[in-house]
């Protein structure tokens, strides 16, 4: 008879468990979509229901757009006042998943008679499909473990930063509801896996196909399974199952994929992609084989067999890769290189390597967006690694792939995040079983009665035991394995070693005492509210601030809101022309295309290097020599951030490196970098600025009368923290149009050519000359201070 | 040092012979002397960057001399060689209209005064001033390369190409060490499959790899990979200051906290209710436990000092 | 009284003359004395008519208005001197040589011959001033000119006349010396004292309506002043006001359009210099960096936010509800401040909203069965013009035979309907339009309509069928079972 550590209600039937049980789990999920929806909700408590950074703006405008005149207008939408005056067929280079989906949902509440606000569904989407990620991770990671795993990994996910770093209330981009479609994809995918039916392969297939009409990281699914099913090959895992789900998935998906516009032919042209389809035949191949081989029984045809598949996979590899020389095959693409090393990408594309998001990641922003999860993580793997079934392998695999690739960028801590919360919870519940679990082994003789004592006796049999973690005891107990060497090391390796599907035994397994199961549980349950802590300061603090309005605090403590982008955005609408065309770094041009609702001319969407290069050379040479290059480009306004006065760290000229750089990229004999730096190579701003430098059209609509602002004091730059020239710098062909509150957005508007035909230097010095001699008294005054 | 003003002297009147000829003659002999690389006093550097030269040039400003303490100089020379050695290659028509040469500090120190240069190396290309390879925008001034990428030749070579009249075929030279060793490893492998093969299919051997790279790689070792970051800052501290920053010994430290506390799960998890005797379990699992916390609270503190806003602490 | 707009047919005149003719013996003027209040965006005109019946019974006094001056009116009301009560006031008609109209005004009482009474014409002209210099920079005043007639012209013989013309601060840089006015006055036509320029005294004028006096008498005066507030003008007003008896609320919701009128700013604007006048509290006249709005009491959840979300610039004071009927002297206070100063020329759009109780402004009245509720027109903003106003009343889903009392005409009205939440017909919706509205016109909608109970009842019905619908959906599709085949 089993000892128990403690009692259980005994006159439970078997109904009722289950019923209590499924009413919970259901409870359980619907808390964990509130958690996830709640805890993404501080951006619209702290400020306001408004889009967030920068892509979303264009991604709102769109869905704008998609919402007013429909899908078809949106479809072969042709924006010209984007990159004016190339204009930009947005149709045919967005993923237009984001904006379908959002579109739908307005359609639908609309014809509920919900009028809805397009902006709200905007910004509250991503935390609605946050609680459908978690559902989905949820299902995932039933298939790897069970329920009890599957609810700890939703609730991980529901309110892990790493995730909601990406999904707060109004960052309305791709990513919202990508991760969502990743684990609804991959738990199909597993799915069909394991059943071998065609129908969740195929329903894998249109999620993959909602992916790649969602976001461009689709190509991580698309490397993803042909890894996972090639290594399930190589494992001799070859099955019926994994040729079903894997044929049906890719030959549905990669049609479906297809009729992406932006996608296009890419899937059978692009080397992206070549895993995904080099897999497929080599599966047809061997599924070939094995079919033979089933039929034919002689030793020498199935080794001359096993020859041929080998080769016949060779020339295939050999086809794809001369295909590549050939040509029809496009190379990897510079930014998929970039992932590989991003000295590439400082060196060849440094639009790539300017972002900061494309920075490599240290560790303690891995700490901060996966905090506890991070070191359950590997020995959630290990745990994959003792029962490696086929999804387990999966899970390997993308643990691997991602964690590097989550080095390497920090965006992709993104991809990451899901398979840390799976492989975490799964360690974490492996845990909580083991020590919920009352069923005590039997202690040797000498010991049984120190184990007697704090067992209590309860003549409950193993069958009723309510909960669902006792019944997963019963197959631990059964699986526990009987390789019985001695001393605490033995057992490491044996237990450790022991997988399930390893040999079973008699060995026993289990925890004895009460005492030993409550410090265990209660460390768990520590850590659990611990990292619920966490997350929340995280998301609070870090994570919740919609970068287009800053908050500050007053003296009193009280929140004080910074708003000069929206004023300045705002003034550009209301006071300026409809067609007046707005330059400024890349960085603005979605914020000033959806908020001023302005021509620009570059703009996040940096397909086009030499547009932003040439923005970079207007912005980085002298006025004599950009004025030329903004007139052909007709510009009426130049847009610069400047955080100088109140410490806003992230303005144009902490950015304007890169701009000299794109620069110079195309202009190398006309732009150099080196030229902007003081003698001693600093990056200076004060006196001892190179000319080039001060020459320079971003530091001259910068710093212009700046100084004046402090009278007679000396001018501080409280980003750059140094002294700012006395006398400021002069502008001949731009004069000042608009400054914003504390002085963040300054605008411009370049001067037309002049009447008389003079150069405008020379006319302004003329005019000078002028106001001069009518202010005699007050320049004299000035001679004598 | 104060030879030279009297050996210059000495060679005033040779100097005013050599004047007589022709400067690009005169040039492409000194070129073709050693090595490609002229190698210039203030005269010749003046005779190189002429005002009507026909020729472009590539100069690098330089201090060798082991006094001037100069230990990029030394580490820069090599490469500046190599691919003026590379150019020397070059039919002559090409070749002659592009020289590298090279300024020591000490046999030039009126001509660094004269430019203000106070940092060495430095690599400055003349463009031609005048004739058929005048640069199209008329620049006349010096481009400075940006040693951004590093000191090696390559990207030197890359970048100068733009200037020369055609690309200066530099090739990097092949590293037969490394090859061998690629090689010798194959061997070995091929070798000693049979016995090794065991260990292969073994999944152990795999999860201990798959735990290795997780560890590594979430401990931020790409960080210091790509950012080629130190092992540890000056004055032997090893925490990099700041958020987004880290050293090398960070990440082994981070590496090994999560490896200590991830092992310790799975000690509580699959080998401690493996112990048959129920006093030695109990002392498992609350060793476990305990150091489960105190690495916890170790990994915690760790992350306070980098993240100095954290408010969160638990034992230290 | 709103602003006419219509000229008369000619066959109207052939009636007219006669009855001009015998209208020009009854009355008399023996004095007309005219106060023009100079301002921004809106000039008050005071005319006093002291009037003497030349015969008996003579009831009906006549105004005459010339064109441009009655263009720019958008207010007109006559009073008796010291009541109340409004004179009932027609057209009867136009002059079309002289561009003459004629406004009959009945008295109460018909005078006796050679009984005297005082008039009182209170008119409101809009845009009737216009910046001058049309532009000036940023630190620059802001001057403006009123042009107007010298003489006040009337079907009547005129014993004397003057007017007042008054400039809000004494700065006046011009105004016109009339010539050629011997036949009226002998010294000085126009002197100056302070802010007040007073033409005449003009003695013993003629009839002044006729073609030939206009012609040769009648002379136009310019005024070239410093006006030191901004001239506000609201090119468009949208006012939503949904009354919803399910949450006892009315919600009121404006749409404004606001423009800088006075002089453009000329060259750009400097950051840098708006901050440092701003700082010595001297900010220029014609920049308007806010405005200070009276609400009703007892609101709650004001918002103001413009194309691109909240903006968060603005301080308010609410007071608490006052209960109807009683007289409110309260008001919640907003100082309402734009993103960014709106200086001379500029625009600025944005929304203004806010929930009050609906027991502060709405009424049952049980023995019709009907509902009453005041919707103000607009939220007077003070010496603003309000060129476009469009106010949107939204009734209760299913209300019935519902009427609406606007305190003075609108040039168009039109009936609607309108869905919002959880509707399943619509909801019944007024529109009135009107122009030129200006402090004078902040009167009071009511509207009267019935509510039958089972309109109340649909929105609770809507919403529970749609949750069963849900509910029934989630049943089958849990007992339904949709595999191919069964697994074993």
């Amino acid at each position: 008879m089993t000892t128990k550590a403690y009692a259980l209600p005994s006159d439970l039937s078997p109904a009722t468990v289950t019923n209590t049980t499924s009413l919970l789990r259901i409870i359980a999920l619907a808390f964990i979509s509130g958690a996830a929806i709640a805890s993404r909700l501080f951006a619209v408590i702290n400020f306001e229901s408004i889009i967030h950074e920068f892509d979303p703006w264009f991604n709102y405008r769109a869905t704008r757009v998609l919402v007013a005149d429909g899908f078809y207008e949106f479809w072969n939408w042709f924006d010209p006042t984007a990159w004016y005056p190339l204009g930009r067929v947005v149709g045919g280079t967005v993923y237009p998943g984001l904006m379908a989906t959002s579109g739908v949902i307005y359609k639908i509440l609309h014809a509920l008679n919900l009028p809805v606000d397009i902006r709200n569904i905007c910004v509250l989407l991503a935390p609605g499909f946050s609680s459908l990620t978690a559902w989905s991770t949820y299902m995932f990671t039933k298939e790897l473990k069970d329920e009890s795993a599957g609810l700890l990994a939703a609730a991980f996910i529901g309110i892990v930063p790493g995730y909601i770093s990406r999904s707060v209330a109004g960052s309305y981009d791709n990513e919202a509801i990508a991760i969502f479609l990743l684990m609804f994809t991959f738990f199909n995918w597993i799915k069909a896996l394991k059943t071998g039916s065609a129908f969740f392969g195929t329903i894998a297939a249109l999620f993959y196909f909602y992916m790649v009409a969602a976001w461009g990281g689709y190509a991580f699914i698309t490397n993803m399974i042909p890894l996972h099913a090639l290594a399930l090959l190589l494992m001799g895992r070859y099955s019926s199952r994994l040729y079903v789900a894997y044929s049906s998935w890719y030959a549905v998906g990669t049609l479906a994929s297809m009729q992406v516009p932006f996608v296009g032919f890419q899937p059978v042209r692009t080397s992206e992609h070549m895993a995904a389809l080099g897999v497929f035949g080599l599966l047809q191949i061997i599924a070939f084989a094995e079919l033979v081989r089933s039929h034919v029984s002689s030793k020498q045809f199935q080794t001359l067999l096993y020859a041929s598949v080998i080769g016949l996979g060779f020339l295939g590899t050999l086809a794809i890769i001369g295909l590549t020389y050939k040509g029809w095959i496009a190379p990897w693409t510079g930014r998929f290189y970039s992932l590989w090393d991003t000295g590439y990408a400082k060196k060849y594309i440094p639009i790539i390597a300017s972002v900061s998001e494309h920075q490599p990641t240290a560790w303690p922003s891995f700490f901060m967006d996966l905090q506890f999860l991070i070191f359950l993580f590997p020995a959630g793997v290990v745990m994959c690694f003792r029962e490696l079934r086929d999804e387990h392998v999966f899970v390997i695999i993308y643990a691997i792939v991602a964690s590097y690739f989550a080095g390497v960028m920090v965006r992709l801590m993104l991809t990451l995040t899901p398979v840390v919360c799976v492989a975490a919870a799964i360690a974490f519940s492996t845990v909580l079983d083991t020590y919920i679990n009352p069923v005590e082994p039997e202690a040797p003789a000498d010991e049984a009665a120190s184990s007697e004592v704090n067992s209590v006796a309860s003549d409950v049999t193993n069958p009723s035991t309510p909960t669902p973690v006792s019944k997963k005891s019963k197959k631990a107990v059964k699986d526990s394995s009987a390789s019985s060497t001695t001393g605490p090391f033995g057992d490491l390796v044996a237990s450790v070693t022991s997988g399930k599907s390893g040999k079973k035994g008699e060995r026993s397994f289990g925890v004895f005492g009460l005492d030993t199961r409550l410090v265990v549980i209660f460390h768990a349950i520590g850590m659990l509210i611990f990292f619920v802590w966490h997350c929340t300061w995280v998301t609070s603090n870090a994570y919740s601030s919609p970068s287009v309005v800053l908050a500050s605090s007053n003296p009193d403590g009280s929140q004080h809101i910074i708003d000069d982008f929206r004023e300045a955005y705002y003034w550009l609408r209301q006071n300026t022309p409809e067609t007046a065309v707005v330059m400024s770094w890349w960085d603005y041009g979605y914020q000033i295309a959806g908020m001023a609702d302005r021509p620009t001319l570059v703009d996040n969407n940096t397909w086009n290097n030499t547009h932003i290069a040439t923005v970079g050379k207007a912005m980085s040479s002298s006025e004599e020599v950009a004025y030329p290059i903004l007139r052909k480009h007709d510009v009426d306004y130049v847009l610069v951030i400047f955080g100088g006065l109140i410490g806003y760290s992230g303005d144009d000229i902490n950015k304007f490196l890169w701009m000299v750089r794109i620069a110079q990229g195309v202009w190398p004999d006309e732009i150099q970098e080196p030229n902007y730096f003081t003698r001693k190579g600093e990056y200076k701003i004060d006196d001892e600025a190179s000319p080039t430098m001060k020459n320079s059209l971003m530091y001259k609509m910068s710093y212009y009368r700046y100084a004046e602002l402090f009278g007679g004091g000396q001018a501080l730059d409280r980003v750059r923290g140094q002294q700012v020239p006395k006398t400021g710098p002069t502008l001949d062909y731009l004069d000042e149009a608009f400054t914003s509150e504390n002085w963040i957005v300054r605008i411009y508007e370049v001067k037309k050519e002049d009447l008389l035909g003079r150069d405008l230097k020379s006319a302004n010095a003329f005019a000078q000359g002028k106001k001069r001699k009518r202010t005699k008294p007050a320049s004299r005054r000035k001679a004598l201070l | 040092m104060y030879l030279l003003p009297l050996l210059s002297f000495l060679l005033l009147p040779l100097s005013f012979v050599v004047a007589k000829e022709d400067p690009h003659a005169e040039l492409v002999k000194l070129a073709a002397a050693n090595k490609g690389v002229i190698p210039l006093d203030e005269r010749v550097y003046n005779l190189l960057t002429s005002p009507k030269r026909t020729w472009s040039s590539s100069v690098q400003f330089t201090a060798l001399d082991p006094k001037r303490r100069c230990s990029p100089c030394k580490e820069f020379n090599p490469s500046f060689n190599q691919v003026a050695k590379a150019w020397q290659k070059v039919p002559a028509e090409q070749r002659d209209t592009h020289f590298f040469a090279s300024l020591d500090f000490d046999n030039g120190m009126a001509v660094f005064q004269k430019l203000g240069m106070q940092s060495a190396p430095i690599v400055h290309v003349y463009p031609a001033a005048e004739g058929p390879r005048k640069s199209p925008s008329g620049k006349t001034s010096p481009f400075t390369y940006d040693f951004s990428y590093g000191f090696e030749a390559g990207p030197l070579a890359e970048s100068l190409s733009q200037h020369t009249p055609v690309p200066i075929p530099y090739k990097a030279p092949i590293d037969w060490g490394r090859w061998a060793t690629v090689a010798a490893f194959g061997v070995i492998f091929a070798v000693t499959l049979r016995f090794i093969a065991p260990i292969l299919q073994s999944r152990w051997t795999w999860a201990a790899g798959t735990v290795l790279t997780i560890l590594i790689m979430t401990a931020g070792h790409m960080f210091t990979r790509i950012r080629g970051a130190p092992n540890s800052g000056p004055n032997g501290q090893w925490i990099a200051p700041g958020y987004q920053n880290q050293f090398g010994q960070e990440t082994q430290v981070v590496a090994m906290t999560y490896g200590l506390l991830g092992s310790a799960i799975l000690m509580l998890t699959v080998v401690t209710p493996y112990t048959s005797s129920p006093r030695r379990q109990r002392a498992q699992v609350y060793l476990w436990s305990f150091v489960i916390f105190i690495m916890y609270s170790v990994l915690v503190s760790l992350f306070r000092v980098k993240n100095r806003g954290y408010p969160f602490k638990l034992l230290l | 009284m709103a602003r006419w707009r219509f000229n008369l047919p000619l066959l109207l005149l052939a009636a007219l003359q006669p009855w001009l003719a015998l209208a020009e013996h009854s009355f008399e003027n023996t004095a007309i004395v005219r106060t023009v209040e100079l301002g921004g965006a809106l000039v008050h005109v005071t005319t006093t008519y002291a009037i003497k019946a030349l015969e008996d019974g003579s009831s009906v006094y006549t105004l005459a208005i010339p064109r441009d001056e009655h263009q720019k009116t958008s207010w007109l009301e006559v009073k008796i001197k010291g009541q109340s009560a409004i004179l009932p006031l027609d057209l009867v008609g136009q002059d079309i040589k002289t561009g003459i109209l004629y406004y009959a005004a009945e008295l109460p009482k018909p005078l006796k011959l050679n009984a005297t009474t005082n008039l009182v014409v209170e008119t409101v002209q809009t845009h009737a001033t216009y910046p001058w210099p049309a532009e000036a920079g940023q630190k620059d005043p802001q001057s403006l000119k009123y042009e107007t007639e010298l003489l006040v012209l009337s079907p009547y013989v005129t014993a004397v006349q003057r007017t007042k013309i008054r400039t809000p601060s004494p700065q006046v840089h011009s105004f016109t010396k009339p010539e050629g006015l011997e036949a009226f006055t002998l010294e000085d036509p126009v002197t100056k004292s302070g802010a007040t320029l007073t033409y005449g005294p003009y003695k013993n004028i003629p009839q002044s309506t006729s073609e030939d006096f206009v012609e040769d008498k009648q002379k136009r005066v310019t005024v070239h002043y410093e006006c030191d507030f901004p001239v506000i003008e609201i090119s468009k007003l949208t006012r939503a006001a949904e009354i919803s008896h399910w949450g006892a609320n009315l919600n009121i919701e404006d749409n404004i359009v606001l423009h800088n009128g006075g002089p453009k700013l000329k060259g750009h604007f400097s950051r840098l210099e708006h901050q440092s006048s701003a700082y010595f509290g001297r900010s220029p006249p014609h920049v308007i960096p806010g405005m200070t709005l009276h609400l009703p009491a007892g609101i709650q959840n004001v918002y103001y936010y413009d194309f691109i979300g909240n903006v968060s610039t603005s301080r308010l004071r609410t007071a608490p509800s006052v209960p109807k009927g009683s007289p409110s002297t309260q008001f919640s206070v907003l100082e309402l401040k734009p993103r960014y100063p709106v200086l001379g020329g500029w625009n600025y759009s944005f929304t203004l909203g806010w929930d009050s109780p609906l027991r502060d402004s709405a009424g049952y009245d049980s023995k019709t069965g009907k509902w009453v509720v005041a919707i103000p027109v607009m939220t007077p903003i003070p010496s603003a013009v309000i060129d476009q106003a469009e106010v949107k009343i939204v009734l209760p889903e299913g209300a019935t035979d519902f009427d609406f009392y606007p305190p003075f005409p609108a040039s168009m009205n039109e009936v609607a309907s309108h869905i919002t939440y959880l509707d399943t017909i619509g909801r019944p919706t007024i529109t009135l339009h009107y122009n030129q509205l200006t402090d004078k016109h902040s009167g009071i909608i009511y509207v009267t309509y019935r509510v039958p109970f089972s309109a109340h009842m649909k929105k609770p019905l809507a919403v529970a069928t749609a949750f069963i619908g849900v509910f029934v959906l989630a049943l089958t599709w849990r007992r339904v079972d949709t595999r191919i085949q069964r697994q074993k």
